[in-house]
């Protein structure tokens, strides 16, 4: 009687959400793996079985490490300074400073425009506005365009990521360092904790949660960059900004290699799911229980 | 209390300012933009009193779609589309490819997903890539006698319908030119590269520092401007792909390939004059339109396709711009010094797989219409605005620069050649340019990476 029971509630709330994941996420994700053993184009009627070809590809394609490599690059820069800039002004926003609210909506502001208009407002800034307020004040920084110098370009990418980044993760905080007991924390001040200690061996390990979630969200979001990447610079100058995602994009469907780009998508699909799997497993390993 | 009131009223402040906004509407905006609203457009009259088309009644009711990649002239297409629908009952839905998405990319996954359009406008490579596996057989059209020279075949059959004749070259403002000299000046009159340079020099004395602008973006440097080395080899399509199996076999040496290292030298002429040399990767695309009509400038390497750019910056269709060749050399026999390239850009490809027989020959007689029809051959170029390369179009394109190109079409002042090359070419190699141009790699580096990227091509 209970298990038919539960059959049907199995199929009533369980079975159309499965459906739906298995039918955009699931089935398209086997099928892209089968489609690196394969020569298709994209367009032609026969796959042919090609083995492991693709894949030899992905290795010669220097262009592809390189860009593997600036994403780690970029990944490590834009995760930890919007973790710890969240994370400072989260703390600084949960502590009733005046017109706190203002700020929070303000800071979460960035996020809710979207990767493409953001690149070409950026753009804008970086090649129009900075330009003219280096030739009305001379100052060297701001003499050319930071999008024409690969380091100054690089670090328009983290900056701008930071930008979007931030606000996301400071909601994220804020929520965390709401959350935490006031009991708990008297307890500590009565304990004689204070500053740096409390927040080293009280706040910190309350919040691992919360950091847990940043740094995942921000792990994966940083390795997938696509849209600030490609309004922002679009690779420019001459393809040194150009991070994974965009190369695997060019790659399928620029050079027309499908093959070897999905190769590449599968390679990097397994690396970014190996390094946030190893992070969710390690910082879920330090939250404690208040 | 009184915080509430004072929140009321700041609300409703706001509220009513945004109101205020919205309903004016904002009359801020750059010069260039090219979605701005407030802008007037003016409507080319087209006479519709004569047709002497026989349109086939049972077409009528006919629904067939039309992908288009050519976003200046989506406007332009849904009147001419418009117009056709009412003469023959056959409904063409126009489908624009958004920004950003490549025609290729948009075709295929159209495909992918069993509803492709009946029509699209394609580049060239992207018909030579499917036209075997998808493309309706044209070679019968009746129009293809009138396109004689500027056809695509593929293995004997004619699977395309090309659509206007695009050229490049370094467009000029005369009446700055002029206005700087103080003389008349004549285009013919510059024949070489030297006196090219002459010229140069003289608008640098009278007040022009910088007198050219140039493009960073990869497909201006990497298809238009290095593509003229493949084209000028003989200033045939033959020629270019001559050229191109040569490179990839290995027969050919780039480093002491002529056209390469006289295409180098005014590329550095060019690089010399450019107005952004101070930072010529951070030169933007708008701003050279505006400096060319403003008269900061003098020269723009460019196509026709960049009037709509100059017109938004102030340019009036009466006002003198046109072509100077892309000299290579001071040999005044040398086309290439005589000629500029002009030649077929955009290819319309029907489909031949899913596409019903009704909708393939409705397809194929809103083509034929474009071409026969006397409403058809007049939206061509007074709507679109663009170069039909079939003969038995009477009409003349009106912006300097279509005019231009089509007056020397005409007196055989254009060489009509374009390379096939790989999609990723302007991509990659466009990459190789932007570095050569912002000086951080030479002639060797350059010439290393074209040969490079030929020899990786299967």
């Amino acid at each position: 009687m209970k298990s038919k029971n539960s059959g049907k509630d199995f199929c009533m709330f369980a079975l159309p959400g499965m459906f739906c994941f298995f039918a955009v996420v699931i089935i398209p994700f086997v099928y892209g793996v089968y489609l690196t053993l394969t020569d298709w184009n994209g367009v032609s009627k026969v796959k042919n079985f090609i083995g492991l070809k693709n894949f030899s590809g992905v290795m010669r394609d220097g262009q592809f490490w390189t860009s593997l490599l600036l994403t780690f690059k970029y990944v490590i820069f834009v995760v930890l300074i919007v973790n710890v800039l969240a994370f400072a002004i989260a703390y600084l926003l949960t502590r009733g400073i005046k017109g706190q609210n203002f700020f929070r909506a303000g800071f979460f502001t960035p996020n809710l425009i979207g990767g493409i208009v953001l690149g070409y407002i950026w753009q804008f800034v970086f090649s129009r506005v900075f330009v003219s307020i280096g030739e009305s004040t001379g100052w060297k920084l701001f003499e050319v365009s930071w999008l024409s110098d690969p380091t100054n370009a690089f670090i328009a990418l983290v900056v701008v990521s930071v930008w979007q980044l931030s606000g996301y993760m400071i909601l994220i905080y804020v929520a965390g360092f709401m959350g935490l007991s006031e009991d708990v924390m008297e307890a500590a001040s009565i304990d004689g904790a204070s500053g740096f200690v409390k927040l080293k061996s009280i706040i910190m390990p309350l919040m691992m949660s919360s950091i847990t979630i940043c740094l995942f969200l921000t792990l994966s979001r940083a390795f997938m960059v696509y849209d600030v990447n490609l309004s922002l610079t679009a690779g420019a100058p001459y393809g040194t900004t150009e991070m994974a995602a965009m190369h695997v994009y060019e790659k399928a469907f620029t050079s027309r290699q499908f093959g070897v780009g999905q190769a590449e998508a599968f390679i990097l699909f397994i690396i970014v799911a190996v390094i946030s799997g190893l992070q969710v497993y390690f910082t879920k390993k330090q939250e404690v229980e208040a | 209390m009184g915080k509430r009131i004072m929140k009321k009223v700041i609300s409703s402040g706001l509220v009513l300012a945004l109101a205020v906004t919205m309903l004016t509407g904002c009359r801020f905006g750059f010069a260039s933009d090219p979605d701005d609203p407030n802008e007037e457009t003016k409507e080319v009259p087209i006479d519709t009193s004569v047709d002497t088309f026989e349109y086939d009644t049972s077409l009528s009711g006919t629904s067939i779609t039309l992908l288009n990649s050519k976003a200046e002239i989506q406007v332009a297409l849904e009147k001419m589309t418009a117009e056709y629908e009412k003469k023959s009952g056959v409904h063409v839905e126009v489908m624009p490819v958004t920004d950003g998405d490549s025609p290729y990319t948009k075709v295929v996954s159209l495909y992918n997903s069993g509803t492709p359009p009946t029509a699209s406008i394609l580049d060239t490579t992207d018909v030579i890539a499917l036209a075997e596996e998808k493309a309706a057989d044209l070679t019968e059209e009746p129009w293809v006698a009138e396109a004689e020279g500027y056809l695509t075949e593929i293995n004997g059959k004619i699977y395309s319908f090309p659509l206007c004749i695009e050229g490049r070259g370094i467009i000029y403002n005369k009446a700055v030119i002029e206005k700087a000299l103080g003389e008349s000046f004549d285009p013919a009159s510059v024949t070489t590269q030297s006196e090219f340079v002459e010229l140069l020099d003289r608008l640098v004395d009278a007040g022009i520092k910088k007198p050219v602008s140039m493009a960073k973006e990869d497909w201006s440097l990497g298809a238009h401007q290095l593509q003229y080395i493949y084209e000028t080899y003989e200033g045939t399509s033959e020629g270019a792909q001559e050229i191109i199996e040569d490179i990839k076999a290995g027969k050919v040496d780039l480093s002491s390939y002529d056209r390469l290292s006289q295409f180098l030298d005014t590329f550095d002429i060019l690089k010399k004059y450019n107005v952004a040399k101070g930072d010529p990767l951070g030169a933007d695309y708008d701003e050279m339109a505006i400096d060319l009509a403003d008269g900061k400038t003098a020269f723009w390497f460019n196509g026709n396709w960049a009037w709509p750019n100059i017109s938004e910056a102030g340019a009036s269709e009466e006002d003198a711009y046109g072509f100077l060749p892309y000299f290579l050399n001071d040999d005044k026999s040398d086309f290439a010094n005589q000629k500029i390239q002009a030649s077929p850009s955009k290819q319309i490809m029907l489909d031949g797989q899913i596409a019903t027989e009704k909708e393939q020959a409705a397809a194929k007689e809103f083509l034929s219409w474009i071409v026969f029809s006397e409403i058809g051959q007049q939206m061509m170029v007074k709507t679109c605005n663009i170069i039909p390369p079939f003969k038995n179009n009477p009409y003349e394109p009106s912006d300097p620069l279509s005019a231009d190109i089509y007056t020397k079409v005409h007196e055989d002042k254009a060489f009509n050649a374009s390379a096939i090359v790989p999609n990723d070419h302007w991509a990659v190699l466009g990459a190789s340019m932007q570095k050569y141009l912002a000086g951080r790699s030479d002639r060797e580096e350059l010439t290393g990476d074209i040969q490079k990227y030929w020899d990786e091509q299967e």
